[in-house]
């Protein structure tokens, strides 16, 4: 066996030594041969002439020794790859074109699936992950949230349940200030676990040890922590010396007493924890072990059960009705927390659909490029049929060409990936804070695979056709027919079945690119309930100002006036909070004068401190009523509502003049006292938190009423807001010089760091529709020409028979037509196939209306005009003379 | 010509060759001429079919090649049996008793 394959190895290597020896080898026979048959009596050239005889061919005996050598397949093989490459290298057009869409095919497929595998399918590096759950708690009409449980609760189920093996839990701390051996602190992310965190998880130490139960004293405080893997690397360089090294985390001196493994940056995808923390008896965020065994349902069903008994001991007199409707979900929490799965599965599933989409087209699109050229090589595939080759060799050579074009296609892709991957993972990374994710893509085993799998299953899938063609097409008469040879109706009516494919797939590209942007743009502009263009958000920090809080309404009012004066700003004010950053609402309840309701109807709204000015700045309508102003302080409290609490308190009726408390449940409003608002003013309704939520109510103070000041400026602009953020950090710093500006941000990329799936989705899949809808027009361009080409016979008789050049152009339109229009016809299907599905994954999507599919159809239409104009014009040049003579 | 001569049956041509280099090594003409002679030109090999048989049992390592000088001071590939080549003349040999041997014997029968 050994000897076998050196021997294979020997031939496919050294392949000219061993042609040599043959040579020499056969050589030498002729010559003994000769010599015998001179010895025999022979003249000369008779002995030679018998010899060569006797010997048979010599040539057949060369190709037969070669076979024996059994490297047959691979220098086949070889010789195709040169075949191919000299006939890619010969129409540099064709090649640039087919490896540039298929590269952007694979490209966009490497890209989305590496994000889709990170965030949805890959494994924490820990012992069995298929068992580890977490707990995710629903209310009624809220999206589940992944918060934290006390301490009780984590007990009750700890001691009490009967499907866990093990249960843990740790707590986050994405702002934990870290400073080593006394250097400048920096912001990292804090873990703090519970002791048989690690234990749990079944992870062994890079170096040192990870914690135990046995660190964490019954006075909480352990005073020893685990770093990562990152950041010994970082501080240390892998140094072992930073065993037992002081680090000094929110202020507490730990000792680090071991690195955690390399490959574990913490239970959550998207962001690296890097100091591990043992604590115990707070707050947490359970995981929990399955039994083997034991699945999510009856973990589930055991959890409610487990919950139901905590709330029944909790909260017997029935205070909190929220408690009782709360349901806990078990999440299989192997690949990782599932925060981020929440945020951008179901987007990652549309993109892989629609990237999917995406390379089939550009395959479909390879596929009919390169039967309509394969037809152009009758002639040469009848030649080598002739000279010997086989049918089967010729659909090999095809099937070599494709893969090598999928093949280069795979190299730049993956090119193509690596930059695109970055620009995913930064939209990614501008949501907001509470949702930020970094995301990081490393390169991977599972990665590679899935590329070189798509990379062959394309350049196979798109030369299966032309390689059945070259099989069924290539008979040796072809020498002596026409061009045409070949081109049966079978053939003609696939290739244009493939040109009306590709239309079908880019008009359901097309349309679904239009539907996601529409969603957007209303999302961006219609349902805020504000205007967000236009709008400058300036945070101040008076913190080291040297005023108290309550002496700020003076300088405030001072900044208001002296912003309000800068050319181009148009209005500004303060708040405490801005639309879909947050507002607090807390625990607070609404009652109003004269209206009886239980306690399950109470409404908690959120709470907002705004400026004189505010509504105006941030185009919030006020229905009816007043604005605040600056003559409100020293007179009676007034309030102003959004239409959401006006229609619970005062269904119908004129809320003017009606009088409104707060209550804090259960403890006292911590300022003021509970005398009552009069309400001045009705807003509209706005999303203080999330753009997916439905409006929520809002009750506005006036701050300087009030005097609970804020720091959050708004301006609203006539012109680019983002340009005068150096203007008003100048005006900011000659008035308060003390209080320096912290952020400044449009109020527009706040609401863009709040839809980052959408705007994912529908940044990608315009790209894609637009290069579905290029595709589509290439194929139809292909065909086409190729047609025409065909065709000159025809055409050069029927405008010798009169045939005026518009009716020969209408010949070539109404082909192409008659593809665009099959096409729309399979399109209009998928689109009606495919909108319950786009709707079922993407947030309030309501994609009723046929509009962006016609809005589809005429870009296509627009499209495939525009790729049918060079070869109708071409027809129309024909000359019957040049083109009568032309076989 | 044709009428005097007989082929090869399949893979008896391999047989014939490791026999041959049984007594001791040979390059490739010499072989053919062997086989030629002791077949008293009964059996037509095409001399060049000689090579990729010799190239396969090669490769298969029932033989194995090196390059010597022949009798009339010409260089050559000498062909020499291996262990392994041994072995397998000593199969395909008693295959090939075998199975002349039970031929003979149905032919006979038939003819009875």
């Amino acid at each position: 066996m050994v000897s076998d394959l050196l021997h294979r190895v020997r031939a496919l290597f050294r392949r000219n030594s061993m042609e040599a020896e043959l040579e020499e080898e056969l050589r030498a026979h002729l010559e003994h041969e000769v010599e015998k048959n001179v010895r025999a009596g022979m003249s000369r050239d008779e002995a030679e002439r018998r010899a060569k005889l006797k010997f048979g061919g010599l040539e057949q005996v060369k190709e037969e020794c070669r076979d024996s050598w059994g490297v047959r397949f691979i220098t086949d093989l070889v010789q195709d790859l040169r075949y191919g490459l000299r006939q890619l290298r010969r129409n540099p057009g064709f090649t640039v074109v087919a490896v540039l869409s298929l590269a952007l095919g694979i490209g966009a497929n490497t890209a989305i699936f590496s994000l889709f595998y990170t965030v949805l399918l890959h494994q924490l590096p820990v012992a069995h992950p298929e068992q580890l759950v977490e707990f995710l708690y629903k209310d009624p009409g809220r999206p589940r949230s992944d918060g934290y449980r006390g301490w009780d609760e984590y007990e009750n189920i700890r001691d009490h349940n009967h499907v866990f093996s093990a249960l843990t839990g740790m707590t986050f701390d994405n702002l934990a200030r870290v400073s080593i051996e006394g250097s400048e602190p920096e912001t990292l992310i804090l873990e703090n676990v519970l002791g048989n965190y690690f234990q749990v998880l079944g992870l062994k130490p890079a170096l040192g040890r990870l914690t135990t139960p046995e660190d964490v004293p019954a006075s909480g405080d352990a005073g020893v922590v685990v770093v990562s893997w990152y950041y010994w690397n970082r501080w240390f360089h892998r140094d072992p010396a930073i065993l037992g090294k002081r680090i000094d985390v929110n202020g507490n001196p730990e000792v680090i007493v071991g690195v955690a493994p390399r490959a574990y940056t913490g239970p959550r995808v998207g962001d690296r924890t890097d100091v591990w923390e043992p604590y115990q008896k707070d707050a947490v965020r359970m995981l929990a072990r399955l039994k083997p065994g034991v699945t999510l349902r009856q973990a589930e069903a055991e959890v409610n059960v487990l919950y139901q008994s905590w709330v029944d001991q909790n909260d017997g007199a029935h205070k909190n009705p929220k408690l009782r409707q709360r349901k806990v979900e078990v999440e299989p929490a192997g690949a990782g927390l599932a925060r981020v799965r929440d945020l951008y599965g179901k987007s990652l599933v549309v993109l892989m659909g629609v990237v999917g989409l995406l390379l089939l087209l550009a395959c479909i699109n390879m596929a009919s490029m390169l039967l309509a050229r394969s037809a152009g090589r009758q002639r040469e595939m009848a030649v080598r049929v002739g000279l010997g080759a086989s049918r089967g060799r010729l659909a090999r050579q095809m099937l070599t060409e494709s893969v090598l074009l999928s093949g280069a296609g795979t190299l730049v892709g993956l090119l193509l990936a690596y930059f695109g991957t970055g620009v995913l993972v930064r939209i990614m990374a501008s949501a907001q804070p509470h949702q930020h994710v970094e995301i990081q893509v490393k390169p991977d085993l599972n990665l590679l695979l899935f590329t070189a799998g798509i990379a062959v299953l394309t350049g196979l899938l798109f030369g299966l056709a032309p390689a059945w063609y070259a099989f069924r097409c290539a008979p040796a008469s072809a020498l002596r027919q026409t061009g045409a040879a070949g081109d049966t109706w079978f053939w003609r009516w696939f290739g244009r079945g493939l040109v009306a494919a590709q239309v079908a797939l880019s008009i359901f590209l097309v349309t679904g690119a239009v539907v996601f942007l529409d969603h957007l743009a209303k999302l961006r502009n219609f349902d805020l309930g504000f205007r967000s263009d236009h709008v400058l958000l300036v945070t101040i920090d008076p913190a080291g100002s040297g005023y108290q809080r309550e002496q700020l309404a003076a300088p405030y009012q001072q900044l208001l006036a002296r912003l309000q004066a800068i050319p181009g700003v148009r209005s500004a004010s303060i708040s405490g909070c801005t639309p879909i950053q947050g507002c607090g609402s807390g625990a607070r309840y609404l009652m109003a004068e004269g209206h009886v309701e239980t306690p399950e109807q109470r409404q908690r709204p959120a709470i907002s401190f705004v400026s004189p000015g505010y509504f105006e700045t941030l185009g919030i309508p006020l229905l009816a009523g007043r604005d605040f102003s600056l003559a409100d302080v020293g007179r009676a409290r007034v309030a102003i509502v959004s239409a959401a609490v006006a229609r619970h308190f005062f269904p119908g009726e004129n809320p003017f003049g009606r009088r409104i408390t707060i209550v804090h449940d259960p403890e006292p409003f911590p300022f003021g006292d509970d005398r009552p608002y009069e309400i001045i003013g009705l807003a509209g309704d706005v999303k203080p938190f999330e753009l997916h939520e439905p409006p929520y109510p809002v009750i506005y103070f006036n701050m300087f009423q009030e005097n609970h000041l804020f720091d959050q400026f708004e301006l609203r602009t006539s012109s680019d807001p983002a340009a005068m953020a150096g203007t008003v950090r100048r005006v900011v710093g000659e008035v308060l010089k003390t209080a320096p500006v912290t952020r400044v941000k449009t109020l527009s990329e706040q609401v863009d760091s709040d839809i980052v799936p959408e705007r994912l989705i529908a940044t990608l899949s315009e790209f894609f529709g637009v290069l579905g809808a290029a595709l589509a027009g290439i194929g139809l361009y292909g065909l086409l020409a190729y047609s025409v080409a065909r065709r000159t016979n025809e055409i050069g008789i029927r405008m010798a028979l009169g045939a005026t050049p518009g009716h020969i152009s209408r010949l070539v339109l109404g082909e192409a037509m008659g593809m665009v229009c099959a096409g729309f016809a399979v399109g209009a299907c998928m689109v009606s196939w495919g909108r319950p599905l786009a709707a079922s994954l993407v947030e309030d999507l309501k994609p009723e209306s046929s509009g962006p599919l016609a809005l589809a159809g005429g870009a296509i239409a627009a499209v495939a005009l525009l790729a049918s104009y060079v070869p109708a014009r071409r027809a129309t040049r024909v000359d019957p003379m040049v083109a009568l003579r032309h076989e | 010509m044709a009428d005097k001569h007989l082929d090869l049956p399949q893979g008896t041509l391999d047989l014939l060759i490791l026999k041959t280099l049984a007594l001791e090594p040979q390059h490739g003409w010499a072989i053919s001429d062997r086989i030629e002679q002791i077949s008293k030109d009964v059996l037509c090999i095409k001399q060049g079919s000689l090579y990729p048989a010799l190239h396969r049992i090669e490769r298969r390592g029932w033989i194995k090649a090196k390059w010597g000088t022949s009798g009339n001071n010409r260089r050559a590939k000498y062909y020499e049996l291996t262990k392994s080549g041994r072995k397998q003349l000593q199969d395909e040999e008693s295959a090939w008793r075998k199975l002349a041997a039970a031929v003979g014997q149905v032919l006979e029968t038939a003819q009875g």
